[in-house]
This record gives C-alpha cells, sequence and structure tokens, in this order.
C-alpha cells in the first residue's frame, strides 16, 4: 500500500463492462522526500508520476488516501460492492482508506 | 521482502471493512525514495528498522495458510531487524 493524494479523475465510455458504474481517481503517490524531507513544517506537495486506481469510498480531489495494489484492491472494492459482483474486475489499483490525519517524525 | 525504516503512522476512519482494527504504518524504503504503507501486527516503533512482506506473503504475516484470500492486506511488516553482520 501507499499513501497517495487525489488530484484528480478519469472517465470512460468504452471500458470492460465489469468497470461499469466504477470511479476513477488519479493520485500522485507521496515519496519518501515528500514526507520526510526537510522543506519547513509543511509536507510538500507530492511529486511522482500519477497512477489510476478504482474508487468506491468516495473520495474527494485534494484528500490523501491509501491505494492498496492487486488482489488487495480487488478484495476491497469486492467488499463493497453487492454480493455475486465478485472480484472479477479489471482493476489492480484501489482506494481503501481515506486518510483522518498522518505523522512523520522529521529527524 | 522489503527492508525500511519505520517513520510514521496514519490513521483513517473511512476505510474499506477488511482493514477495521488495522495499524497502520508508514515505511520509508532503504535505498529509495519511496514510502509504503504496511499493516503493523509486532507494535514495530517510529525509526525500526523492519522488512515488510508484500503480496500473498504479506497476507500469510496476518493469518497463515491457503484460506486467508478474503484478507485485504498487500503489504505487512513481518519482522523488526535487531541486528546484521
Amino acid at each position: 500500500m501507499f499513501l497517495a493524494k487525489v488530484i484528480g479523475s478519469v472517465w470512460s465510455s468504452v471500458k470492460w463492462p465489469e468497470l461499469g458504474g466504477m470511479k476513477l481517481l488519479l493520485v500522485r503517490p507521496y515519496s519518501l522526500a515528500d514526507l520526510a524531507g526537510d522543506a519547513g513544517d509543511a509536507p510538500a506537495a507530492p511529486t511522482h508520476d500519477g497512477v489510476v486506481c478504482a474508487d468506491v469510498l468516495g473520495a474527494g480531489v485534494g484528500e490523501d488516501v491509501v491505494i492498496a495494489y492487486g488482489h488487495a484492491a480487488r478484495v476491497a472494492v469486492s467488499e463493497l460492492l453487492p454480493d455475486g459482483a465478485k472480484p472479477s474486475i479489471p482493476i489492480d489499483a484501489a482506494v481503501v482508506a481515506i486518510v483522518d490525519r498522518w505523522a512523520v517524525n522529521r529527524q | 521482502m522489503i527492508r525500511g525504516r519505520v517513520i510514521g503512522e496514519v490513521w483513517a476512519t473511512r476505510k474499506a471493512p477488511g482493514l477495521t482494527g488495522r495499524r497502520m504504518l508508514l515505511v520509508g524504503v532503504d535505498g529509495q525514495d519511496r514510502a509504503m504503507v504496511a499493516i503493523d501486527t509486532l507494535d514495530a516503533r517510529e525509526g525500526e528498522a523492519v522488512m515488510v512482506s508484500v503480496g500473498s506473503g504479506a497476507r500469510n504475516v496476518l493469518a497463515p495458510g491457503p484460506d486467508n484470500r478474503a484478507l485485504l492486506c498487500d503489504a505487512a511488516i513481518s519482522l523488526i531487524v535487531d541486528g546484521e553482520g
């Protein structure tokens, strides 16, 4: 899993049928330097390349989120879908938590 | 497994049900400009060197065995490093 900031969304009309209704977000992972760097008190804005992930929790632009990869992403999505909609969906990254707070000890 | 150091913690109220009750730590990956979020069951502390298991190995940290595919976990702290030679 990794910590990232939501920077936008992605939408598409031509897609795999199982992805119908699935919200896709564009997030930017925090690097180690962003989190623990000595850029003053505030953390730096994340600078890594963006990642597209599925979202069933309702995260919004500007929020910090935790993203899971691979099988864990499909588990997270299927937990919140109706019964029968099992993780046959072609996703490999999903929002698993909307962060209230995170803390890093800057040394 | 990935070698890293615990640098902080993450708290979330709105999360997938499978993460309920899990402690999530921020781990800086050694030698890379990368931070990961790993589930902690060993009570690792900030500043400690740890190894993080990823993928299905991470699920085995939470519940060993072949019936753990429903667990939501792709990274978990599997050991706290005492020393190395």
